[in-house]
């Protein structure tokens, strides 16, 4: 039997982290796939990054992830979203080559030491507590003492066209037909969701010329902190609508749709709702905006985005071709539902680690989550886990102050999920804090230290926070009342000051910027300075006492997460406390009071009474 | 570091002393911004020790106080602990309170002054019982004082403003989300008009609560004029017309008040009148001194002169000691021919024939309830859901400052809004505004 420290379930982006993760800690890791040719596979949108999406991938890629290196690589357009809002908004968005994509990872994944890259579906898993074994389906079996799943949207899944039904993997993949019996063996409890991919159809066959198109921008912040050559744009997307026409057809054919008609009961993402059940919600509407995406270089294929559905083909057909732009397309894959097995996630631990067993982790769309990013955030916290917990070191908790991926985490393990969780940012209480542009600054120290940031990415990181000092030192400079102080502030339309001001205070005004600021005195070299110490040093000066308050309320808060409720810890019988409270308490299993407090229906009153309780019991138990 | 905490420890309106202590890191910084005294020195404070001085409840306008201090770890709580002993009622009480808020004290949850005290390790093990019932027993409490309200209407009212903040956060946060959508861009200016609104609310709510205290414990009125002018007479009037509630509450609220009647569903506390309806004669051994005495505790004084007689000395003496106070002048026998001065802010009556007594009542009503009552309308009766309407005032000033801010900025304020209210409603879950935006707008690929 060959033996391995760890073995990765699937090489999605959630493996693909977690796997790349344990090698490059030094763990033996074999990486299982269904396919090779679907690792790291965009099954949807081919586009990385958007609003909290971005801040995620740049945070992964502050850990020393690879997300952010590869679509920096592969991607073939990038925009900044909300660029015209604040800093703590402001989201990457890439379209990504779905071609090359793919083979760069996986050309990754093949030349990382430690790494074993592996075709086979898992049939059967053995845990026996420090040893387990995975079984494929050909007979193989691999001893290892850590597993970690990322099977995506794999488990048991099927696809929905119509009335056509089948029990395979996005596009038609092949799926894992064993694995959800494996995981209920485990006595895992199971949920059933649903998602969906809108049709590809042939670029040739669009008439762009009457849509709106959207371009790329240059010479914005990029994902990874490593990229030093900022990418190029090369290609564009089209905006496009739907009109009363397309509401017809799809209105009259409702009851063929199987999801309308109750076919198909998986719970889906609101987010991310299917063409029909937009007409349906949102009646009154008279169009919805579609996205045009181009798939690859390599290919004609284009993504309509905003379009998937779950119609019979030919209404389908009917539907894309009363849209404008899209009259004579050729559909080259259909648009489809897809019905999956995944875990409902308040069985793990906030470090992805199964409760009740010792080394088993779970990552991705596995835990009820959705979107590439997403999953990806999970991969690279359960691979340095479940690598932590081969080295006996203490495992990494990220909380909600550290990172998006700590609010991701703790909400799906703390409070559950009822549909295919997606970051936003409106879910993050510290978001003035959590940013793209400082991700490095809260998370590589941390990478640094469970082992996954190399000398590289390490000495880069030094490297901003000496410029950042040494530009810190220039906010000083006095700005002399002079003609291009008064031009400054009148061009922005803010009141001139009556005396000599320095860069700091300057930039205390709402329409003032280190950037305009720079460009008429020259502070700051191009050269000496880039474009990324500018725009953090500008964001921490200019919110500096907002930001101060923020570190305030996450220092209380603190507070809370420090007092760890032990593990024998018993909720039954406990007085002053309601029977509901109890029971959630003990299902969730908080780690700490602040998690406790954050589960829906437990009230201040009930962490009150808990915090004297789990006092006594510490006490009690010391003697 | 763990929050300061602060609350009055004392039963409101019961008790001549009333007592707000701090527990926590700041109590005495915070202390130290209101209360001074000559003999004490904050950075060489003695423990265990009474230092009666001043507080500042506004610039230049003091209260005198007990204070002491407990320094930790030898306190109640394990904490430094700051308690105030005050002697003004309960408007005086809250208003220490307030200052203590304003200076970053935070209002105490149920119980947690003894949870503290516990975690701490300030009281034994076999004591945890008796704290959670003294938690439970609390917020029991003061969910049966909302839930009572619930009927009554703030808690709808808060829930509705809450509403509406639900809806404003969700218009921004769907624009801060999913910027590539086609939903309208939320205008700042309606957000403002939104503030606007809600704000007016809460002090719509609070002015009614401030008039709420006169509803609960009455109006005092103090009634002083020299002997034989008819201050018992007029005391009879006020009472005879209402036999039927005059109420001798004698040793229940306050010993001074010697009886009280109902006007317009207001109970009028007649105070310090002790000795005029019985023995006339007795008036002059009460003298200034006691007159002095019962102004202090009066909302109210009404001024009794003899509209026969022309201003005297022992007038003048009187009319001095109320000086900058709210009074009346209450002319008494106007039956006969007139021949004092005019006075300020005056009333003719007649207490033997009762000419003019309902007059005066409704005088009295109208100096002090400046607006008219709507009964219906909104009570805070609950220390909490005040503390919280008045946090919320702050965090609104604070929007307001911020309101040409990066939409983020002004987001996160509003949601603190949001979240303050919460704590009357109970509803604090950010699920709510996310549930909204997908009900909401149509959104998604």
């Amino acid at each position: 039997m060959e033996k391995y420290d760890a073995v990765v379930v699937g090489a999605g982006h959630a493996g693909c982290e977690a796997a790349l993760a344990l090698a490059r800690t030094g763990q033996k890791t074999l990486l299982l796939t269904l396919s090779l040719d679907a690792v790291a596979f965009l099954a949807c949108n081919p586009s990385i990054g958007g609003t909290a999406k971005g801040h995620l991938v740049c945070e992964v890629d502050a850990l020393g992830g690879e997300m952010g290196v590869n679509t920096d690589k592969t991607l073939i357009q990038i925009r900044m979203l909300n660029s015209g809002k604040g800093p703590a908004v402001q989201s990457l968005r890439a379209q990504a080559d779905k071609v090359a994509y793919h083979t760069e990872m996986k050309k990754t994944l093949e030349n990382t030491p430690n790494l074993y890259l592996k075709q086979g579906e898992v049939c059967d898993i053995e845990d026996n507590g420090e040893e387990k074994i995975v079984k494929t389906v050909v007979g193989d079996e691999f001893s290892c003492r850590a597993i970690v799943f990322a099977t995506g949207v794999y488990l048991n899944s099927d696809i929905v066209i119509g009335p056509y039904v089948e029990n395979v993997g996005p596009n038609g993949f092949k799926n894992a037909k064993y694995l959800s019996d494996c995981l209920k063996k485990l006595e895992i409890k199971l949920l059933r969701f649903k998602t969906g991919t809108p049709a590809r159809v042939n670029g040739r066959s669009i008439d762009y010329s009457q849509l709106q198109e959207q371009k790329g921008e240059e010479n914005i912040q990029t994902f990874s902190f490593l990229t030093k050559k900022k990418p190029k744009n090369v290609s564009s997307c089209y905006l496009t609508y739907t009109n009363e026409n397309t509401h017809k057809i799809i209105r009259d054919n409702l009851y063929r749709n199987p999801t309308i008609s109750g076919e198909i009961k998986g719970i889906g993402p609101r987010y991310c709702p299917s063409i029909e059940t937009k007409i349906v919600r949102f009646a009154d509407k008279d169009k919805h905006q579609l996205f045009l995406e181009p798939e690859a270089l390599s290919t004609n294929e284009v993504y309509i985005q905003g379009f998937s559905t779950s119609m019979p083909t030919d209404v389908q057909k009917d539907m894309i071709h009363s849209v404008k732009g899209l009259e004579n397309a050729e559909i080259m894959r259909d648009s489809y539902a897809i019905e999956y097995d995944c875990i409902d996630p308040v069985q793990l631990l906030p470090t992805l680690g199964l409760k009740g067993r010792k080394g088993l982790y779970f990552a991705g769309q596995i835990n009820g989550t959705s979107g590439y990013e997403e999953a990806a955030a999970q991969g690279i916290i359960a691979g340095i886990n479940a690598s932590l917990y081969l080295r006996n070191e203490e495992e990494l908790i990220l909380t909600r102050s550290d990172a998006y991926i700590g609010v991701l985490i703790d909400d799906i393990v703390t409070k559950g999920t009822n549909e295919p969780y997606r970051m936003m940012t409106s879910r993050a209480e510290y978001r003035l804090t959590l940013r793209q542009d400082n991700a490095d600054m809260r998370l590589t120290e941390i990478g640094r230290k469970v082992g996954l940031v190399d000398d590289k990415r390490y000495k880069v990181f030094k490297n901003k926070l000496k410029k950042l000092e040494q530009a810190k030192s220039l906010l000083d400079i006095k700005l002399k009342l002079d003609d291009t102080l008064v031009e400054l502030f009148e061009e922005n339309n803010e009141s001139v000051p009556r005396i000599s001001i320095s860069v700091r205070e300057a930039l205390k005004r709402v329409n003032i910027d280190l950037f305009k600021i720079n460009k008429k005195y020259s502070i700051y070299s191009e050269k000496e300075y880039p474009y990324d110490i500018i725009n953090e040093l500008n964001i921490m000066t200019k919110f500096e006492g907002y930001l101060k308050i923020q570190q305030e309320e996450i220092a209380r808060a603190k507070k809370n997460e420090e007092i760890e409720i032990p593990e024998d810890f018993q909720y039954t019988g406990l007085k002053g406390l309601r029977a509901e409270t109890i029971q959630k308490l003990q299902e969730i299993k908080p780690l700490n009071i602040g998690q406790a407090s954050r589960i829906s229906g437990v009230s201040p009153a009930d962490i009150a009474v808990l915090s004297v309780l789990i006092k006594r019991f510490k006490e009690q138990n010391k003697n | 570091m763990e929050k300061t905490i602060v609350s009055i420890s004392t039963p409101l309106g019961k008790g001549a002393i009333s007592i707000v202590r701090m527990s926590g890191e700041k109590a005495l910084e915070i202390a130290s911004q209101l209360f001074s005294s000559k003999s004490l020195d904050y950075s060489n404070i003695e423990p265990r020790k009474m230092y009666l001085g001043k507080f500042e409840l506004a610039p230049n306008i003091y209260e005198r106080c007990l204070m002491v201090c407990f320094k930790a770890p030898y306190s109640y709580t394990g904490e430094d602990i700051v308690e105030f002993q005050i002697h003004g009622g309960i408007i005086i009480t809250q208003k220490i309170l307030e200052k203590c808020i304003e200076k970053g004290a935070l209002l105490a949850e149920p119980g947690e002054f003894s949870k503290r005290a516990f975690i701490n390790g300030k009281m034994s093990l076999d004591e945890a019982e008796s704290i959670i019932e003294i938690i439970d027993s609390e917020s029991e409490s003061e969910l049966k004082a909302s839930l009572s309200l619930a009927s009554g209407s703030l808690f709808k009212q808060v829930e509705e403003m809450q509403k509406h903040l639900t809806e404003v956060l969700a218009k921004i946060e769907v624009t801060l989300d999913y910027p590539e959508e086609d939903v309208d861009e939320a205008v700042r200016s309606d957000i403002c008009s939104e503030i606007e609104q809600v704000k007016s609310r809460i002090e719509k709510i609070l002015r009614d609560s401030e008039s709420s205290k006169y509803i609960k414990n009455g109006i005092n009125v103090s009634i002083v004029g020299k002997t034989n002018v008819g201050k018992s007479s007029l005391l009879n009037a006020l009472l005879n017309e209402n036999r039927a509630i005059v109420t001798n509450i004698e040793g229940t609220t306050r010993d001074s008040i010697e009886a009280s009647f109902y006007y317009k569903g207001i109970k009028i506390n007649l105070i310090d009148t002790a000795g005029i309806r019985d023995a006339i004669d007795e008036v002059e051994k009460i003298g200034i001194e006691k007159s002095k005495q019962s102004l202090k505790n009066a909302d109210i004084t009404l001024f009794v002169l003899d509209g026969s007689q022309k201003m005297t000395e022992n007038d003048r003496k009187i009319k001095d000691l109320i000086e900058g106070k709210t009074y009346i002048s209450v002319i008494n026998k106007c039956d006969m021919e007139r021949k004092l001065e005019k006075q300020e802010n005056e009333i003719e009556i007649s207490a033997l024939s009762q000419k003019n007594i309902d007059e005066l009542k409704e005088k009295i009503f109208n100096l002090v309830i400046k607006e008219e009552i709507n009964f219906n309308n909104l009570i805070v009766t609950n220390q909490r859901q005040l503390g919280e309407l008045k946090n919320a005032l702050r965090v609104i000033e604070e929007i307001e400052q911020a309101k040409d801010q990066m939409l983020e900025i002004v987001t996160m304020l509003i949601k603190k809004l949001w979240q303050t209210l919460g704590k009357i409603t109970g509803n604090t879950e950010n699920e709510d505004i996310i549930d909204l935006i997908f009900s909401k707008f149509c959104l998604g690929k």
